[in-house]
């Protein structure tokens, strides 16, 4: 085996090549990494909504709240179901939402996008303990105020504390506090009184869904064979963490195979410049090669010692690109959920599991990039390679 | 075939040539280098191999190194023919068998001095400390054990020529070869290098084959064949 050292040296001999490569494979791997990174923001985000003790119920065949309405009345039989847990007072630990969306002038950019807005109960912060105040305070029952998401404050004209907005043509609301909840995706939402909702909504009838949380854990299949096997009621139950999961699992799928696809193409030119690297280096060398082979090492070794250096070449780069996204953390980025139409706020989520296959992924393309190379130099005639 | 690597027995000749035919192909001429060659080389020998320009004399060693194969004839060394061995029993046959001098030394510019040397012992099982302890060993036989952590760029020719001989022994090879081991070198530096040579073959009774246009240099060895349109004289 041709000596590690020896690969690792060339590298640092040809710095500055070595430095422009690994700079390619680093751009082409931040990219990579960053695209994994959004898809695990997305699917944090909307998973941290969902809690595995609540039940959400939709009509039947409804895949998102905006396209679901359930009639009050039937809201109030499933809110009042059996496997729901009671509160202190006796009342059904469970809420009853209207959502719609609207849509605002963004700021920083032209043009306009959809908001969110969730009609919600006034036992709504009693339901959802994980959601906080942070600033302002709660809006009055029944009041044109609302609370606003910390994702959106300030993305939207009158989306920021103290400022209004029309939620409907002369409907004016105006925001009182600012609501965070570990960056789910309720932080996207402008959440007000649901009886000023359907009014200026004309949805005084019906709401979109109806969240309960389960007496016990294993209440569930008992909540779920319960409602949906009542013809007349028409719903779907399901687990609230699940049923984000698989809100989250249309738009997280579709970021990163567009993503992934810009990183395959990439992947094709820093593999390319890998590829050139590596054939000068074995053009540079091909006097040191025919001198190891006359020594007694093999063919294979001479390949071995190749693809480690352009291995090693681009796990630097990968390494590089992997650090650099990173920085992606500190960048919050808003996409329109699939699911819900409404523009969502997500934030670049590393994991080791993504590092790991960022570096995977660099060192495929050393692996990839450096065969022909390592391939010419092992086919090389020793004493070709000896005249230089 | 298989082959099985014997040692070279006492009596053995070390190299042996029988009618050792090398035709060259450029483009549709073949090109005859070497014409029904016949000759041996004893055990602990130091021959030096003379002619002019294209008389052959660098292919024959190259034939005798394992480098290259006859077109006919056979090659054997240390009992061993060479011209039946495949690529990687070549390179294992090298590994074990052979010592290279190198006109321009040869060394790997990016690793010291003492790993140069030990080059040759990582295609061995001997341990990390066994084989650096034999680079020391060997640098100290050419003189350089204040050099070892020095680069090929921070040492003199003549200083790189030791490192490539003791390179060249430091697995303790049944022969060395060495292709104008002096050609690159002032004629102080030269003759430091063939004091070398010939102290290895008096006192370490290394075999050595050398090519070289130098007469100075051939006269050390203690035999000189002198080659012509690929034949010896």
């Amino acid at each position: 085996m041709v000596p590690l050292s020896y690969s690792v040296r060339n590298l640092r001999v040809r710095a500055t090549t070595t430095l422009a490569t690994a700079l390619g494979v680093g751009l082409v791997v931040f990219v990579f990494a960053s695209v994994l990174m959004l898809g695990e923001g997305i699917t944090r985000t909307l998973g941290r909504a969902g809690s595995a003790d609540v039940a959400v119920v939709l009509r039947d065949g409804a895949d998102a709240e905006m396209s679901s309405s359930i009639e009050l009345p039937a809201a109030g039989l499933i809110m009042n179901a059996p496997q729901v847990r009671r509160r202190a007072d006796g009342r059904p630990d469970a809420v009853a939402e209207s959502v719609v969306v609207i849509i605002l002038d963004k700021l920083g950019t032209e043009g306009v996008s959809n908001v969110a807005v969730r009609g919600v109960t006034d036992d709504v912060l009693a339901f959802r303990p994980s959601v906080r105040v942070i600033a302002g305070r709660a809006p009055r029952p029944g009041s044109d105020e609302c609370l606003l998401g910390a994702s959106i404050r300030g993305r939207f004209r009158g989306l920021e504390l103290g400022q209004s907005f029309e939620v409907k043509k002369n409907r004016r609301l105006t925001v009182v506090g600012i609501m965070a909840d570990g960056g789910s995706s309720f932080e996207s939402e402008v959440w007000i009184d649901r009886n000023v909702l359907a009014a200026a909504f004309g949805r005084e009838s019906v709401v979109s869904s109806v969240r309960v949380r389960l007496a016990s854990s294993g209440a569930f299949e008992a909540l779920r064979s319960s409602l949906e096997g009542d013809r007349q009621l028409a719903v779907d139950v399901k687990r609230e963490s699940v049923w984000y999961e698989e809100q989250s699992q249309g738009t997280s799928m579709f970021i990163k195979a567009i993503g992934l696809l810009v990183a395959v193409f990439f992947s094709v030119g820093a593999m390319i410049g890998a590829m050139i690297t590596m054939h000068a280096a074995v053009a540079s060398r091909q006097r040191e090669i025919g001198t190891l082979r006359a020594l007694g090492f093999s063919k294979k070794s001479i390949l071995a010692s190749f693809l480690f250096e352009s291995v090693a070449l681009s796990l630097l780069g990968g390494a590089l690109g992997a650090t650099a996204s990173l920085a992606m953390g500190l960048v919050r980025f808003s996409i329109v959920n699939f699911a819900s139409w409404s523009e969502i706020v997500f934030e670049f989520a590393p994991t080791p599991g993504i590092l790991a296959a960022s570096l995977a992924f660099a060192g495929a393309m050393g692996l990839f990039g450096g065969m022909f190379p390592a391939a010419r130099a092992a086919r090389m005639n020793v004493l070709d390679a000896l005249r230089g | 075939m298989t082959t099985a690597y014997r040692e070279p027995e006492k009596g053995d000749p070390l190299v042996r040539l029988q009618r050792v035919v090398k035709t060259f192909h450029r483009g549709s001429e073949d090109l005859t280098v070497l014409d029904g060659l016949d000759f041996e080389i004893p055990t602990g020998s130091f021959e030096a191999l003379m002619g002019p320009s294209g008389s052959g004399k660098s292919t024959l060693l190259n034939l005798i190194a394992g480098l290259d194969r006859p077109t006919a004839g056979k090659v054997l060394v240390a009992g061993n023919d060479l011209g039946a061995m495949n690529d990687g029993q070549l390179a294992a046959f090298r590994a074990r068998h052979l010592g290279f001098i190198f006109q321009s030394y040869n060394l790997m510019p990016v690793l010291t001095a003492a790993e140069n040397v030990e080059l040759p012992l990582l295609l061995t099982r001997l341990p990390s400390a066994e084989r650096k302890k034999r680079a020391l060993i060997a640098l100290r036989v050419v003189g350089l054990e204040d050099r070892v952590n020095h680069y090929p760029k921070q040492l003199s020719g003549g200083q790189e020529q030791r490192v490539a001989i003791a390179r060249a022994i430091v697995n303790d090879p049944t022969i060395l070869v060495a292709d104008e081991p002096t050609g690159d070198l002032d004629r102080k530096s030269a003759d430091a290098i063939l004091d070398l040579l010939v102290r290895l073959n008096t006192e370490f009774k290394k075999t050595i084959v050398m090519v070289t246009h130098d007469p100075a240099a051939a006269e050390r060895a203690s035999v000189i064949r002198r080659m012509n349109k690929g034949v010896l004289q």
